[in-house]
């Protein structure tokens, strides 16, 4: 019963992380927004949804350059 | 809802779920030609069974219990991370920095272990029926996730949704079990690509309409955003490609 559930808990897991730090970083980029709308005046909170578009391009390119750097390292 | 409406609102369903159907078939048809048709067709009707039970508790519970700015946030942050995991993974394939998804290999592959399995005739193939279960299980998983995430607007896209799901399903089981060979001829990174692409501005887009956001002409947002993803996913392939040298290529665990 236990290696069931280990099993579906993997498979969710897998399905929305691949890369745990990109993870991460959509996660604090959503959080980040939620803050902004809840806290700020109303002409942030209507711009809140372009706020977390440039967070999540600005973390792809990141993740991605980090990749680069990484594959980079390991070919030599 | 007229026919050209829904065609365009089942579209992006369609073309997602038609990537897992894809996968799903190779190891159902694997098993199938190795060691015949009855427990694998068995254990994929049971994963149909099993994913119609999920889909119609969860997705029906998510659509009418939860409240509606609630849901768009929660469906919006379940979409961007899995559209970010599918849209990190095809620009790395693009780069050369992961293998690309070989739908041939995956079958050879698949054959040899359930041939090197063996079978003894006189037995209900439980091997073969666990592997197509298992298989159409995970891969229909993400086809109910992309239903609900596609669907989770209201019962007129949850109808769309499900409908190009259901036409996803029924042309990629059509072609294979008409050819016998798995689907190698889709570009299967470029859907994936696509889809990445389409689930994450769909995440970003939902989320922020979640949260209060305004978005100028509301759903005619969506292809701005996914236009900036596009750019974004081009600029990061160009500064991989300029990263590494000339045909470099890395597993994808090293990543």
């Amino acid at each position: 019963m236990f290696s069931v559930l280990r099993a579906i808990w993997d498979n969710t897991y897998g399905l929305l992380v691949d890369d745990g730090q990109l993870a991460v970083g959509a996660i604090a980029a959503l959080a980040i927004t939620w803050l902004i709308a809840a806290s700020s005046s109303e002409a942030l909170r209507e711009n809140a949804g372009w706020v977390l578009l440039v967070l999540v391009l600005a973390l792809v390119i990141a993740n991605l350059y980090r990749a680069g750097h990484n594959a980079r390292r390991r070919t030599g | 809802m007229d026919l050209t409406t829904l065609a365009i609102a089942a579209t992006p369903s369609f073309i997602a779920s038609a990537v897992e159907f894809v996968e799903a078939t190779t190891i159902v048809l694997a098993v199938g030609i190795t060691r015949g048709w009855r427990a694998p067709l068995a254990g994929s009707a049971l994963a149909a069974l099993t994913l119609a039970v999920i889909v119609g508790t969860l997705g029906v519970a998510l659509v009418t219990v939860v409240p509606e700015h609630l849901l768009l946030v929660l469906v919006g942050t379940l979409l961007l991370l899995f559209g970010l995991r599918w849209l990190r993974k095809a620009v790395l394939r693009f780069a050369g920095i992961v293998a690309l998804h070989d739908e041939e290999e995956i079958y050879r592959k698949e054959v040899a272990e359930l041939r090197a399995q063996g079978l003894r005739r006189t037995q209900w193939d439980w091997v073969g029926m666990i592997v197509a279960y298992k298989a159409v299980l995970l891969e229909g998983i993400e086809v109910a996730f992309i239903v609900i995430a596609f669907g989770a607007k209201g019962i007129g896209a949850m109808n769309a949704a499900i409908v190009g799901a259901i036409a996803a399903g029924i042309i990629v089981i059509a072609l294979a079990a008409a050819l016998r060979h798995p689907l190698t001829a889709v570009p299967e990174n470029w859907m994936k690509f696509g889809v990445g692409a389409m689930l994450s501005s769909f995440g970003v887009f939902w989320f922020g309409e979640g949260v209060g956001a305004h978005w100028p002409g509301d759903a005619a947002s969506i292809p701005l955003i996914l236009g900036a993803y596009l750019v974004a996913s081009w600029l990061a392939v160009r500064l991989l490609n300029g990263l590494l040298p000339q045909g470099a290529r890395v597993e994808a665990r090293n990543v």
